[in-house]
């Protein structure tokens, strides 16, 4: 079909105008054109020769089965028989499923989703980041430490309503205050005598889990036992997460001749959990202690003696003074044990676990809703952002590698399905 | 006389007769579609049962902004495809081609039929498909276009090599 390069019609466009497909004008021109042109009349009758002679590719009828079982079909139901609103309906539904099927709508959905979060909550978080955050903090962690009596003092102020920092006007998201260990009341003489001549010595513990109805009351209540029946408090740990009952954990200690008062009012507190009382007798460890502490002091005292009266060398001397500081340490350190013995019998240890009677409380909490939907959003734009970043990361880690393989191997690769395609 | 478009849309509205009518008038280019491309005239036969009944059982799917019969020679390439590669990557039509006596009766036999099945058989397979979708099934540009789904110059230019290719081989060459 080799054409005169200088011919107005090329025989693509005699084929296309033999085939009904060349636009109106130029098909008009052409039609003219032939009248005139035997070379593309030639080509003309090529193209028709060409359709005629293949036209003689038959094929025989189809057999009269085909009908049967396609007409079968029809009326077996696997035509669209439904109720007209039925069929809307399916029509509707396959409408989404082929639209949610269609990779590019779904690129454009999520195009136009993220498009709208950018231009809605990017301003918004820039206003936002722009504002000053004072009193903004989400999350509040309150430690407070007292001293055993100023906290006390400052309690009893302020009155049960403000006993506890996290109670819910105040609204920490987490709350702990933590009484250190009070130093014992300085120990007077009668104190640390052994209780002689009353009977065995006992060192009383005693532990309670209650349930408090009114917590705020409970938890100031419990400090106010203490004092009032001469004890004091050893730690104190006071608990308030959000969404969770509220813990107060107080040791205390409390004359142990007032023991029996002190629970008895602890008791009204609230449902008693749990309860448990131990007796520890440590008669024979006092005996015992007071023994080597009347040696010892035996011994130094004859030490003493044996320094003013006799005299000897310089070195025995020293060896007796040696010794004599030897016995007094030792002499200290068992008083202390006793003093500490003493104090352990003449005062119970008790352990209060305090937990509140929950309700859970409708909302939010502390945070409130629009604050999450805000932090939500920041954390989703921070997200993409380090998508975004990591993409790029790893584009120009890999990319070049790629490419540079891309190129090596696409040529031949492009030339070995080329030589496939024609093969096939 | 309704138009194929208008009887697609009223079989989806429930018309038996619409789709009677439409396989009537299918029912041959649609066999012998399937005819011209596969060996056995029984294989045949069944696939155009079967593009009949992807028909019915797709109905709701077909949209008035294509032609019909794009829609249905969709249908049946659709099916061809997945017979070639059921059968081993176009071993069946390669063998339909390459002149191998087939059965069948005496017009598919004759001479020009076989010279026009070996020359057909030279083509490269998109051009072939192209060409015989324009000779055998009469779709225009467009509609070649919308079946094969590829650009209408494409289909345009394609079919112009096939042509020129199978006029090579069939018609005598004048000095």
């Amino acid at each position: 079909m080799e054409r005169n390069a200088q011919h107005a019609f090329d025989a693509a466009e005699v084929m296309a105008y033999l085939d009904g497909e060349l636009e109106a004008r130029r098909a008009a021109a052409l039609a003219a054109h032939l009248v005139s042109c035997s070379e593309c009349q030639e080509v003309a009758q090529g193209f028709r020769a060409l359709s005629e002679r293949m036209l003689s590719f038959e094929v025989e009828h189809p057999s009269a089965g085909m009908n049967e079982t396609v007409l079968a079909a029809l009326d077996s139901g696997q035509s669209a028989k439904a109720p007209t609103a039925g069929r809307a309906r399916n029509l509707r539904a396959w409408n989404w499923q082929r639209m949610f099927a269609r990779p590019r709508n779904w690129a454009i959905a999520c195009a136009v989703t993220v498009a709208a979060i950018a231009f809605i909550g990017i301003p918004i978080l820039r206003r936002e980041r722009s504002a000053p955050l004072n009193g903004r903090n989400f999350t509040n962690l309150v430690t407070l430490e007292h001293e055993g009596s100023a906290f006390r003092a400052s309690e009893e102020a302020q009155g049960p309503a403000n006993a506890l920092p996290a109670s819910r006007g105040a609204i920490p998201v987490f709350s702990e205050r933590t009484v250190p260990p009070e130093p014992p009341p300085p120990a007077s003489g009668d104190e640390l005598k052994a209780p002689e001549n009353v009977g065995p010595m006992i060192v009383q513990t005693a532990s309670l889990n209650i349930l408090a109805t009114n917590y705020d009351g409970a938890s100031a209540a419990i400090e106010k036992f203490a004092a009032a029946h001469g004890g004091y408090v050893e730690k104190l740990d006071a608990k308030a997460q959000t969404r969770n009952a509220r813990e107060l954990s107080a040791a205390l200690r409390i004359p142990t001749k007032q023991l029996d008062a002190f629970l008895a009012d602890v008791r009204k507190l609230g449902h008693v959990e749990e309860e448990t009382r131990s007796n520890e007798e440590v008669s024979d460890q006092y005996v015992d202690l007071q023994a080597r502490l009347k040696s010892a002091r035996a011994t130094e005292q004859r030490l003493i003696e044996l320094l003013g009266t006799r005299t000897g060398k310089l070195q025995d001397v020293l060896e007796a003074e040696r010794e004599l500081a030897r016995i007094r340490g030792e002499i200290e350190g068992m008083q202390g044990q006793s003093a500490i013995l003493v104090h352990r019998v003449n005062y119970a240890t008790v352990q209060v676990d305090l937990s509140e009677e929950y309700r859970q409380v409708l909302g939010s909490g502390p945070i409130s809703t629009g604050t999450r939907l805000r932090n939500a959003a920041v954390e989703g734009f921070a997200n993409l952002e380090e998508g975004a970043v990591a993409l790029a990361v790893f584009l120009f880690a890999v990319g070049p590698s790629f490419l540079f393989w891309l190129a090596i191997l696409l040529v031949p690769g492009w030339f070995l399905w080329k030589r496939f395609r024609v093969r096939a | 006389m309704n138009s194929d478009n208008q009887l697609i849309l009223e079989f989806q509205q429930g018309s038996r007769e619409a789709f009677v009518e439409l396989f009537e008038r299918y029912r041959e280019p649609i066999y012998g579609f399937f005819r011209r491309r596969l060996d056995y005239p029984a294989r045949a036969e069944e696939l155009a049962q079967e593009c009949f009944l992807a028909l019915l059982q797709n109905v709701q799917r077909y949209e008035p902004r294509a032609s019909f019969r794009s829609y249905l020679y969709g249908i049946a390439i659709h099916l061809v495809a997945a017979e070639r590669r059921k059968a081993g990557r176009e071993v069946v039509e390669n063998e339909m081609l390459d002149g191998r006596a087939m059965e069948g009766n005496a017009a598919e036999n004759n001479d020009a039929g076989i010279w026009v099945r070996n020359a057909l058989g030279h083509l490269e397979q998109s051009e072939r498909e192209i060409l015989m979708l324009r000779e055998y099934e009469q779709l225009s540009y467009g509609e070649i276009a919308a079946v094969l789904r590829m650009p209408l110059n494409t289909v345009r230019s394609r079919l112009f090599r096939a042509r020129a290719a199978l006029k090579n081989q069939l018609l005598p060459v004048r000095d």
